[in-house]
């Protein structure tokens, strides 16, 4: 397995771009530019310089001493954006403490002893809400390459070790620091709901909620102490710094999981009762939320690894009609949801390698989806509901230049990335993976609603 | 029994009539089970056994007469599966003697494991279950095995004696079979439905039906090892060892003695049936619950059903509120010949309701009657002796003041062989202490 | 199938009119007598029953000529529509609740409803000494989790004696031992449970005067941090406030007897013991309690401390003054549910209690011990109109349900559910054909060689 993945690495190392000279200026003419906030511009030129978007349009000038690319053929789209993703971040577990603030435990590494069994809430087991995926996430993670293969220009990275997983990052995949990859160090909190792992309390979906509450109140209790201590030092106990309360008081949004309907219904009430606002990851039913979504105004990040049958499976055992019904209507979420006009981005949560969600996506568009739609839903939608619309997810003049250059569509059967630029640095795809490395498959596991977490 | 002339019920009675044993059930509602109720009838039992049913039976000299005004007499109920007497407290091990470890067992005979002093027998009895088929192994059930394949003889007991000798019926009525499933996971579930540890160990389809294959393969192996010692046998071959387990073949290899098989599932039972067919054995299938296309080769073939309780949930999200409550009915409709067990021993006594539940739901209400009388009779080959109010059988009666299958008929009376049954049990001993606790 | 149900559901709401009566059934009140007439519902409650009734112009008639109509039936300790049932990792888990994973789509919700069960007391499971909260549903199939709360219930708390709280802390068990386990988790003896339900309320009483000492000191305009609010220690307040019921899980008769006197001791009210066995030992206490008895009709033996349970135990429960439901205990599947009311009709062979007696142990009596009484458990003009059709006598083995309301609404009817089958298979193969023929169409493709 390491040695698998030192010859990764090396491949990997092969495409980054030649450091040497990187062009400051960069103009792609006479290509299709697919600008997701306007119209399609049928043959124009879109300029790049020094990282931005400095023009776009079908009679944008070609700047004197811009490296040109000749755009015939070649469809230029936002980059794309993976809106849940663990992109960056290395791929053995990070290793954090089982539990933070108060009655802090060493954390449980394998063939070490495990930490003593929480009592309660107290112990705040599996809150990592101080863990910043933007603290943690390399430039040289071979996943980081290997995304350009999907056309993903920027992944929304969560760590999502524990019940609280911390706070997750808006992530340009590609830079020359680690550091010139955050594009926002703050994206969210990831939650999971998944006690499985843990000795003691909470190990049960109850038990879970009831110490997120928990979590919340002591945090607001710890904010209002704060603030009494610093009116009145001299009445008020000073409160002892706590580095996990500290990090849920810091929370901009909460990432809640919600396959369906069901989970929507308690998470949306959850998000109420702490009051934050909250983005939905996992989302699986999505054709059956709709109007509950546009209602509550929540956004939700789709998995688009559509269910299938099992292969190797009872034939005499017949599947439920909501199996079923689940099976076929899965790949109709995007439609539903487009049509509702809620707004959603997408996960290659589960998929083998990251384009597989362009194919996941097609399957879509050949249900009815417009294409306008899944693109919108791989870039502004995506920068919208992390709040970074201003700077990405469109080819508009001022933007990022995070760009995916396609040769013909973004959606043709055999995707063809002629290149991606990256904080206008361009970069090459990276050959396809000789087996099924790439994606979320292994590594920082894969994360779906109902998998064991931790 | 009414085309008989008034001489014969004469003469019959002055036969009867100086016997040490005998008595007069009066004036009561019979139901024969084998024939129409008859309203304001009597039953003379004479020598434990039932001598005559009539309006008008003439008795005299000295008689012992239960006046039975207003109440009913049926036959004593047979609960065709379950581990009454052989397991006290179902949650503690020390206290259940089913189960042995082994695959093959056909020389273990549930009858001697018998407790007579188990507080099920009187309290199972109470409700007007006579005879009880004492299995000696697990039950299988839907997700597979575990246990034994052939778990051991299954014995036909009374509920009543000082000893299991004295309680015996028939002590070798069948031999237990749970033919093995195939195991891989349960209906409708998926992955996300079960815990990740669960999910994880999971056998894939492959791996279970190659378990389950080679299961089969070891059954047949032992049937035809034993198939070779019966040729041995018969053909007195020189220096044949004995062996218990092929001794204990022998009567249901020759296709006498019949072997219940538990399959619950369409694939379990056509298995079941197409080497049952090709041994030449008598099978009764038993815990039936999905028999799919096989209900109508069930009824060609004449292969009886014993159904266990229909107080269980449906197979699936998709089936019917009231799957488990039709499947009487759909057997019965089919032309299949069922008959009702308990397959536990708390519910034991539930036996009558799990017939009235199936009557509410289509199951006509003398087919539920006999499912727990003659019907068992029947297929455990006691019929000549018991199952129905017939000149002749063991007067195994129970005489209540309501419907027998009806959750509030009291049984008022019981006699087994003719002999009045204690209904009390640590029940009504507990109830009637503690009722008139100060 | 789920689709068509909920828009079959729909279709019975658009079409219903507000004014419904069931006209010319055998009415069983339980509460006022049974007789033969109707009962008049409008805008989902029950404004009139009678022999004669006046009929509103326009409402919608039931015919229940020759049928049976009883309350709504209540089943006061269930596990179904959840999605987990126990936190048992700690032996106080106060702060957790079943109100918080609901699960509308769950099955036996419309199983439970098929055997006319209109509301159900869903309980924490009995992993703890002190167990989470509770949550009382009607069984509106269809309606989202919210819509199932039954709202004007009181609030409850489970929790657990004997056994099963114990297990955990036991070195060995029967079947499915705990033997080796390294983290045995106390009490693993019922001293240790009437040990950690008293230090639970002793430290909530702590609670309570840190909060009352706040508030005082507050009152005075003193400068004071408050107290940080604890989420386990705060329903045990609302328990000894009255607030919150308290419903017990216990067997043997000197649990329930340490249970009654701690309850005492600490001043809080049980509102029912559930299971409660060995209950007819120490009816004359439990009734000079005033604690409500939520039992089994013939389950025994099923473990130890089940081994001295009689079929006749909530009929002399009753007669020793005791208020008695019966319940199903049903978790992952509504079996028991189903048949609620044959399980009372037992009670009328075990005990001979009347026939009203039986059915209120299933309707008025579950309502009292949840504090629903005024708004459901039987049939009187004012309350919500939950009722269920029988084609025979409900306390029958031989009867089964045909229509349910709840608030006035039909939420399952047996003709409609049978009628729907056959199209529910057609659509159910249709899809199964349509996955079939989708594999059959991309087989070739997943073969391309490489």
């Amino acid at each position: 397995m390491r040695q698998r993945i030192f010859v990764l690495t090396l491949l990997a190392c092969a495409f980054i771009p030649l450091q040497a000279e990187v062009p400051s200026l960069v103009a792609i003419q006479d290509a299709r530019i697919v600008t997701v906030s306007g119209a399609v511009i049928e043959k124009g030129t879109v300029v790049l310089k020094d990282g931005i978007i400095a023009d776009v349009g079908p009679s944008a000038a070609v700047p004197a001493g811009a490296w040109v690319v000749d755009g015939k053929g070649l469809t230029v789209y936002p980059g794309l954006i993976d809106a849940f993703s663990t992109w960056g971040l290395p791929e053995a577990p990070v290793q954090v403490s089982a539990a933070g603030g108060r009655g802090a435990q060493a954390s449980a590494t394998p063939g070490q002893t495990a930490p003593p069994r929480s009592r309660g809430p107290e112990d705040r087991p599996g809150t990592n809400s101080w863990v910043m995926a933007a603290d943690l996430v390399k430039n040289t993670e071979r996943r980081v390459t290997l995304a350009h293969g999907g056309g993903f220009t920027t992944a929304v990275t969560f760590p999502r070790q524990g019940l609280v997983g911390g706070h997750g990052a808006v992530v340009n995949l590609g830079g020359e620091t680690s550091g010139a990859m955050i594009v926002e160090p703050d994206a969210g909190l990831y939650m999971s709901t998944t006690p499985s792992g843990y000795l003691g309390y909470p190990n049960s979906l109850m038990g879970v909620l009831a110490y997120f509450r928990q979590l919340w109140i002591d945090a607001n209790y710890y904010k209002m102490a704060k603030e009494m201590y610093a009116k009145s030092p001299q009445t008020i106990p000073r409160p002892a710094y706590d580095r996990a309360l500290e990090g849920v008081l810091s929370t901009k949004r909460v990432l809640l999981p919600a396959a369906g309907p069901v989970q929507m219904e308690r998470m949306v009430k959850l998000g109420k009762e702490l009051q934050t606002s909250v983005v939905l990851w996992g989302v699986t039913e999505g054709y059956r939320m709709a109007d509950e979504l546009k209602k509550s105004g929540t956004p939700v990040v789709l998995n688009v690894k559509w269910p299938t049958r099992e292969r190797d499976r009872d034939p005499d055992l017949i599947d439920t009609m909501k199996v079923l019904e689940h099976r076929d209507k899965a790949p109709t979420a995007p439609i539903v949801l487009a049509k509702a006009g809620v707004k959603f981005a997408v996960s290659s949560d589960g998929l083998d390698a990251p384009k597989d969600i362009l194919k996941a996506l097609k399957k879509s568009i050949d249900m009815g989806l417009p294409k306008e739609a899944a693109i919108r839903a791989l870039t502004l939608s995506a920068a919208e509901i992390y709040g970074v619309d201003q700077r990405m997810g469109s080819i508009d003049k001022g933007k990022m230049a995070n760009l995916v250059v396609v040769k013909g569509d973004l959606f043709d059967e055999r995707l063809t990335i002629a290149m991606i630029f990256v904080d206008g640095v361009k970069y090459l795809p990276p050959p396809d993976p000789p087996q099924t490395p790439g994606g979320n498959a292994g590594g920082n596991r894969p994360s779906t609603v109902d998998q064991e977490e931790n | 029994m009414r085309s008989r002339g008034l001489l014969g019920i004469i003469l019959a009675a002055s036969v009867y009539a100086g016997a040490n044993d005998t008595m007069l059930i009066r004036n009561a509602t019979v139901h024969p089970v084998s024939g129409p109720k008859q309203e304001n009838v009597s039953v003379l039992v004479v020598d434990g056994k039932i001598a005559e049913v009539g309006a008008k039976i003439a008795t005299k000299g000295k008689i012992k007469i239960v006046e039975g005004k207003g109440l009913h007499v049926y036959p004593g109920m047979i609960d065709s599966g379950s581990p009454v007497g052989m397991s006290e407290i179902s949650s503690v091990r020390e206290t259940t003697d089913t189960g042995e470890l082994g695959d093959f067992n056909p020389q273990l005979r549930a009858l001697i494991a018998v407790n007579p002093e188990s507080e099920h027998i009187p309290v199972v009895r109470a409700n007007g279950i006579t005879s009880v088929m004492v299995l000696p192994g697990s039950m299988g059930g839907r997700g597979g095995g575990g246990g034994s394949i052939i778990s051991g003889q299954v014995s036909m007991i009374h509920l009543d004696g000082w000893t299991w000798e004295e309680m015996e019926i028939k002590r070798d009525a069948a031999l237990q079979l749970v033919w093995p499933a195939i195991a891989s996971r349960g209906r409708g579930a998926t992955d996300d439905d079960l815990p990740p540890a669960l999910a994880a160990r999971r056998m894939t389809f492959a791996q279970a039906k190659r378990n389950q294959e080679e299961e089969v393969r070891k059954l047949k192996e032992f049937v035809e090892a034993a198939r070779r010692y019966q040729k041995a046998k018969a053909g007195k071959e020189p220096g044949l060892k004995p062996d218990l387990k092929f001794e204990a073949m022998l009567p249901v290899l020759d296709g006498k003695r019949p072997i219940m098989v538990l399959a619950s599932r369409e694939r379990e039972i056509r298995e079941a049936v197409d080497w049952a067919e090709r041994e030449r054995l008598k099978i009764v299938l038993a815990n039936v619950r999905e028999p799919g296309k096989m209900t109508e080769e069930l009824a060609r073939k004449k292969i009886p059903v014993i159904l266990g309780s229909p107080f269980t949930t449906p197979i699936d999200d998709d089936a019917a509120y009231d799957e488990p409550f039709t499947l009487a009915a759909l057997l019965n409709k089919a032309g299949v010949k069922i008959a009702f067990a308990s397959f536990g021993t708390q519910f034991a006594r539930n036996l009558p309701y799990e017939a009235g539940q199936s009557v509410a739901f289509g199951l006509p209400y003398d087919e539920a009657l006999k499912s727990v009388t003659l019907n068992a009779a029947e297929i455990w080959g006691v019929a000549d002796q018991y199952g129905s109010i017939e000149p002749g059988k063991w007067a195994d009666l129970v005489v209540t003041d309501g419907d027998l299958l009806e959750v509030k008929t009291n049984v008022k009376m019981m006699f087994i062989k003719g002999a009045p049954v204690d209904l009390e049990s640590k029940h009504t001993k507990l109830y009637k202490k503690y009722l008139a606790r100060p | 199938m789920r689709t068509i149900l909920l828009g079959l559901l729909t279709l019975v709401g658009l079409s219903a009119q507000n004014t419904v009566v069931i006209q010319n059934g055998i009415i069983h009140t339980v509460t006022k007598g049974t007789i033969t007439g109707s009962v008049v519902i409008v805008n989902g409650k029950i404004t009139e029953v009678g022999e004669k009734v006046m009929t509103p112009a326009g409402a919608k008639i039931v015919d229940a000529s020759g049928k049976h109509v009883i309350p709504g039936i209540i089943d006061c300790h269930t596990h179904i529509a959840v999605d987990a049932i126990n936190e048992g990792s700690v032996s106080v888990s106060s702060m957790v609740g079943v109100d918080d994973v609901v699960n509308n789509e769950r099955m036996d919700i419309y199983r439970a409803l098929a055997g006319g069960v209109t509301t159900a007391n869903v309980l924490h499971g009995s992993a703890n000494a002190i167990g989470g909260r509770n949550v009382v549903l009607k069984m509106r199939w269809g309606k989202d989790a919210d819509g199932l709360v039954f709202k004007e219930a009181k609030p409850g708390l489970k929790m657990a004696l004997g056994e099963n709280p114990k297990r955990q802390g036991m070195q060995t068990t029967g079947f499915g031992a705990q033997a080796g386990q390294q983290n045995l988790r106390y009490p693993g003896t019922r001293m240790g449970v009437e040990d950690v339900i008293r230090e639970a309320f002793t430290n909530a009483k702590e609670y309570q005067k840190e909060w009352k000492d706040y508030e005082a000191k507050k009152a005075r305009g003193e400068m004071a941090l408050p107290p940080r609010r604890d989420l386990q220690l705060e329903t045990l307040v609302e328990v000894l406030e009255g607030k919150r019921l308290v419903h017990a899980h216990c067997y043997r008769a000197d649990e329930i007897l340490m249970l009654l006197r701690v309850s005492q001791e600490f001043g809080f009210k049980i509102a029912t013991l559930q299971h409660v066995l060995e209950g007819y030992k120490v009816a004359k206490e439990i009734a000079a309690a005033g604690v409500g008895a939520s039992t089994f009709s013939d389950w025994w033996s099923y473990k130890v401390e089940a081994y001295d349970a009689i079929p006749y135990n909530a009929a002399v429960l009753q007669k020793k003054g005791v208020l008695v439901s019966l319940n199903s205990d049903d978790a992952g599947g509504a079996e028991l549910m189903r048949r609620l009311n044959t399980e009372a009709g037992k009670i009328m062979k075990y005990g001979g209690v009347t026939e009203d007696e039986a059915l209120a142990m299933i309707t008025i009596n579950p309502a009292k011990q949840l504090g629903i009484d005024q708004y459901v458990g039987s049939i009187e003009a004012g309350k919500q109109a939950d009722l269920v059709i029988y084609d025979k006598d409900p306390l029958s083995i031989f009867s089964k349900v045909e229509k349910v309301f709840i608030d006035g609404q039909q939420y399952f009817d047996r003709d409609g559910d049978m009628s729907a089958r056959p199209r529910k298979e057609a659509e159910k193969k249709g899809l199964l054909e349509k996955e079939k023929e989708t594999e059959r169409r991309n087989a070739p493709q997943t073969r391309r060689p490489s």
